[in-house]
C-alpha cells in the first residue's frame, strides 16, 4: 500500500469549529440509533413471542367444541404491552440495578395483569391425553360423537420413542463426530482434504432427495418399522457437519498439551480423554444439543418409515391428534403441542449458559 | 540421570531432510544448549529426544541404549514447551500431579513430591489456581515443576526463557541454573538467544540449519567460532565483518595492513566491537550514531567498508556525531575466514577481551 502524505495547507482565515454544534448532532445520531434499534427489537421479537404466547394460552384455557377467540384478545392486551414496556426498560434503565428493578415490575405488572383477565378462564382439561389413552373418543363423544377416532397409543409411549430416537442418534454422533474429527484434525493420511470437502459438500443436499432409495435399503435390510433403522438414517444425516464443527473445535487445541501429556506418561488414549476432550467440552454440548433436538423434532423420516402406532413418536402423535381431533377440540391439539415443546425448552434453557459462549475454532483444511 | 547420544540421526518430515545428519553426545549431568536461529531444527531435535517425533534414521541412545522406538511415557523425560503447554482445565496441583498419575504413586506420596516440586521453584501458593490465573513467570515455574515432579533422567526446556520479560528472563536464568546445580539432572536447553545459551549451559551446540556447526564452552564458541556464522551469532553486539585479501601472513583491508599466520586469498576479517578502539591510526570513518548503553557507549561508524561498531568503556560520549575518527585494534584480536567456505583459518591466537 502505498501511502501518501496530505500536504497541510494552513489557511490565514482558518474557520471557527462549532463544538457544540457538533455535540449536538452526536447526540441526535446517537439517539435515533437507540430508537431504531429498540423498534426493530420490538417489531421481531412480537411475531416471535405470540404464537408460542398464543399456544400455550390456548393449551389452558380452551374448552371442547366452543370457538372463543376472546381470551386471545385479552390475552393479547397483556403481551403486547409486556413486551413493548420490556424493551422500554432495557433501552431507558441507566444501570444494570435499575434494569433489574423495571424488568420486575412489568413482569409483576404483567402477571397481575394476566391472572385478572385471563386467569378465569384457565383450566388442565385440555391435557386430558395425559392420564386418557382413548382421549380421542372421550373428546369426541362431548359433542355427541361416538364412533371413528383413531386409536391413540399412550402418550408416555411416543414420548419414551422420541427420547429413545434423539437419546440413541445423540450419543452415536456426539461419539463417532469426536473421535473422526480428531482424526482428521491431527493425523494426515492421503485424501484428507477431498474428505473434509464431502463433508461439507453432503450437508449441502436436501434430504429429502433420498427418501425413496432410503426407503428401499431400509425395506431389504428389514429395518423398515423400526426405532433403529430411524436412528442410523438420522446419524448418517447428522454426522457430517458435526464432524466438520468438531474439527474445528479440536483445531483449536494447541499440539503441546497432547504432547506434553504423552511425555508424562500418558498413552494416546489417556491424552486424548484426560487432556484434549476437556478443552472441546463446549464443542461437544453443542453438537450434543442440536443433534438431540434434531432428532426430537423429527418427522419426515418417522413419518415415511414408521408404520405401526406402537413406533410413533411425539411428531407422529402430534401429526395423528392434530388430523383426529383438530376440528373438535383444537384445546387437546395446543396441549400436546405444549407438552412436545417442554422438553426442547428445558434443554436449551440448561444449556443456554454454554452454549452462549460457544466460538466455534477456525475451520481450516 | 542420563547420558545422551546421538549417532548419524536423520528426521525427515516428508520429503523435507530437516535434520540430515546430526551426532552429538551429552554426557551424564551436562547442561547443553542448542543455539540456533529460527526454523534450524533445535525443537525437532528435542522431540526426537522427547519420543515425540520418531527419527528417520539413524540410532539415539540413552544411557548405552538405542531409543528410537521407545514411547514417550516410557523414556522418563521431563519437558517445558515454549508455550508451557499447561492443562488450562486443571488446577495447578492438578498440572503438576498429572504425570504421577499414570505412575501409580500411593496418593500420600505423589502429594508430597508435588508439594515439593513447588517448593522447588517456589509456586506453593498458587497450587489451586488455574493456570489462566497466573502471570507468565508464573506458569512457567509450574511447568517447570510439572517437568520436574517426576524426577526425570532428562530435562528438555524449549525456549522457556522467551515469553517473558527482560528483569524475570534475567532471574529465571539464574534459577534454572540453581536448580540444575541441585539436581543434576542432564539438561538440554533450546534456545535461539545466544546470551541464554552463553549465561547457562556449560556447553552449547551451535546448530544452522539442521548440521551443527561446532559444540563448545562459551568461551570456544567466542574465541574460537569455527565459521562465520557461529562468530556472527555470538556477542553482543554483533561482530563487524569487513572484506579483505590475504597474501602470505599479511591480510589488507582498504589501506590497512597487519600480520596473521599463513592465511592468503579472499578473506572476510571478522572484529569485536569491544576489540576495536578510536586511535591514531588504522580505518578511518565517521561517526554516524551513538547508543549509550549504560556501562559502554556503541558508536556506529561510516567507513571506507560500510558500518563498523566500536564499543567503548565509560559511561559519557567522549566523541559526537559527524566527527572524523580513526579506528585501531590489536592484529591478533582479528578473526580471518577465508570468503569461500567461511571456516576460520587464522586468528586462533586471539586472546580473551580484556
Ligand atoms: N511437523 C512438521 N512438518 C513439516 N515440517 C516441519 C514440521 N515441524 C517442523 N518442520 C520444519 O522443520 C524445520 C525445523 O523446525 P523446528 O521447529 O525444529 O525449528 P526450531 O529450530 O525449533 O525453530 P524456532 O526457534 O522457530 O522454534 C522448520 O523449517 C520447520 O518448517
Ligand atoms: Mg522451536
Amino acid at each position: 500500500m502505498a501511502a501518501q502524505a496530505i500536504p497541510m495547507v494552513s489557511t490565514a482565515s482558518e474557520q471557527a469549529v462549532d463544538w457544540d454544534a457538533l455535540a449536538a448532532r452526536a447526540r441526535v445520531a446517537r439517539r435515533t440509533k437507540a430508537v431504531v434499534l429498540y423498534a426493530f427489537l420490538i417489531a421481531v421479537s412480537l411475531p416471535i413471542i405470540l404464537p408460542y404466547f398464543w399456544l400455550v394460552t390456548i393449551a389452558f384455557s380452551a374448552k371442547t367444541g366452543v370457538a372463543d377467540t376472546a381470551v386471545l384478545w385479552r390475552s393479547m392486551a397483556v403481551v403486547i404491552p409486556a413486551v413493548v414496556a420490556f424493551w422500554l426498560t432495557a433501552a431507558l434503565a441507566q444501570s444494570r440495578r435499575q434494569l433489574w428493578i423495571g424488568l420486575a415490575a412489568v413482569a409483576a405488572i404483567a402477571v397481575v395483569a394476566f391472572a385478572l383477565l385471563v386467569g378465569p378462564d384457565l383450566h388442565l382439561g385440555n391435557f386430558i391425553f395425559l392420564w386418557e389413552p382413548d382421549f380421542a373418543s372421550v373428546v369426541r363423544s362431548r359433542i355427541g360423537e361416538v364412533k371413528g377416532a383413531v386409536q391413540f397409543p399412550n402418550v408416555w409411549h411416543a414420548f419414551g420413542n422420541s427420547i429413545l430416537i434423539a437419546g440413541a442418534q445423540t450419543t452415536i454422533v456426539v461419539t463417532v463426530a469426536s473421535l473422526a474429527a480428531y482424526y482428521l484434525s491431527r493425523f494426515q493420511f492421503p485424501g484428507r482434504s477431498s474428505m473434509l470437502r464431502s463433508l461439507l459438500v453432503l450437508h449441502a443436499f436436501p434430504v429429502l432427495t433420498l427418501i425413496v432409495p432410503m426407503f428401499l435399503m431400509l425395506y431389504w435390510i428389514g429395518l423398515l418399522d423400526t426405532l433403529s433403522g430411524v436412528i442410523i438414517v438420522l446419524v448418517a444425516f447428522e454426522l457430517p457437519f458435526a464432524i466438520f464443527i468438531m474439527k474445528g473445535f479440536f483445531d483449536a487445541v494447541p499440539w503441546d498439551i497432547e504432547m506434553s501429556a504423552l511425555t508424562d506418561g500418558a498413552s494416546r488414549r489417556q491424552a486424548f480423554v484426560s487432556v484434549v476432550l476437556p478443552q472441546v467440552r463446549n464443542g461437544i454440548l453443542a453438537i450434543a444439543v442440536f443433534t438431540f433436538i434434531r432428532g426430537w423434532e423429527e418427522y419426515i423420516f418417522v413419518f415415511t418409515f414408521l408404520i405401526r402406532n406402537s413406533n410413533w413418536t411425539m411428531s407422529l402423535y402430534m401429526y395423528w391428534v392434530r388430523d383426529d381431533v383438530m376440528g373438535v377440540d383444537y384445546g387437546v391439539v395446543s396441549a400436546v403441542g405444549v407438552f412436545y415443546l417442554v422438553p426442547s425448552l428445558i434443554l436449551y434453557m440448561a444449556a443456554q449458559r454454554y452454549l452462549m459462549q460457544m466460538s466455534i475454532g477456525g475451520v481450516k483444511g | 540421570m542420563a547420558k545422551i547420544e546421538f549417532r548419524n540421526v536423520v528426521k525427515r518430515f516428508g520429503d523435507v531432510e530437516v535434520i540430515p545428519d546430526m551426532n552429538l553426545v551429552i554426557e551424564d549431568g551436562e547442561f547443553v544448549a542448542l543455539l540456533g536461529p529460527s526454523g534450524c531444527g533445535k525443537s525437532t531435535s528435542l522431540f526426537m529426544l522427547a519420543g515425540i517425533y520418531l527419527p528417520s534414521g539413524g540410532e539415539l541412545l540413552f544411557d548405552g541404549h538405542v531409543v528410537n522406538e521407545v514411547e514417550a511415557r516410557d523414556r522418563n523425560v521431563g519437558i517445558v514447551f515454549q508455550s508451557y503447554a499447561l492443562y488450562p482445565h486443571m488446577s495447578v496441583r492438578d498440572n503438576i500431579l498429572f504425570p504421577l498419575r499414570f505412575k501409580k504413586t500411593p496418593r500420600d506420596e505423589a502429594l508430597a513430591r508435588v508439594k515439593a516440586a513447588a517448593d522447588l521453584v517456589r509456586v506453593e501458593e498458587l497450587l489451586d489456581r488455574r493456570p489462566s490465573e497466573l502471570s507468565g513467570g508464573q506458569q512457567q515455574r509450574v511447568a517447570l515443576a510439572r517437568a520436574l515432579v517426576k524426577e526425570p533422567k532428562l530435562l528438555l526446556l524449549d525456549e522457556p526463557l522467551s515469553n517473558l520479560d527482560a528483569s524475570l528472563r534475567l532471574s529465571m536464568r539464574t534459577e534454572i541454573k540453581s536448580l540444575h546445580a541441585q539436581l543434576g539432572v542432564t539438561t538440554v536447553l533450546v534456545t535461539h538467544d545466544q546470551i541464554e545459551a552463553t549465561t547457562m549451559a556449560d556447553r552449547i551446540i551451535c546448530m544452522r540449519a539442521g548440521r551443527i556447526e561446532q559444540v563448545g564452552t562459551p568461551d570456544d564458541l567466542y574465541l574460537k567460532p569455527s565459521s562465520l556464522f557461529v562468530a556472527s551469532f555470538i556477542g553482543s553486539p554483533p561482530i563487524n565483518l569487513i572484506a579483505g585479501e590475504a597474501d602470505g601472513g599479511t591480510v589488507s583491508v582498504n589501506d590497512v595492513r597487519f600480520p596473521v599466520d599463513g592465511a592468503s586469498g579472499s578473506v572476510t576479517v571478522g572484529l569485536r566491537p569491544e576489540h576495536l578502539r578510536f586511535s591514531n591510526t588504522g580505518f578511518a570513518g565517521r561517526i554516524a550514531q551513538i547508543e549509550p548503553m549504560g556501562r559502554e557507549i556503541l558508536y556506529v561508524v561510516e567507513t571506507g567498508m560500510g558500518a563498523v561498531r566500536v564499543l567503548e568503556q565509560g559511561s559519557a560520549a567522549g566523541h559526537s556525531t559527524g566527527e572524523e575518527v580513526r579506528i585501531g585494534f590489536q592484529p591478533e584480536n582479528s578473526l580471518v575466514f577465508a570468503t569461500k567456505g567461511q571456516k576460520l583459518i587464522a586468528g586462533a591466537h586471539v586472546r580473551a577481551p580484556i
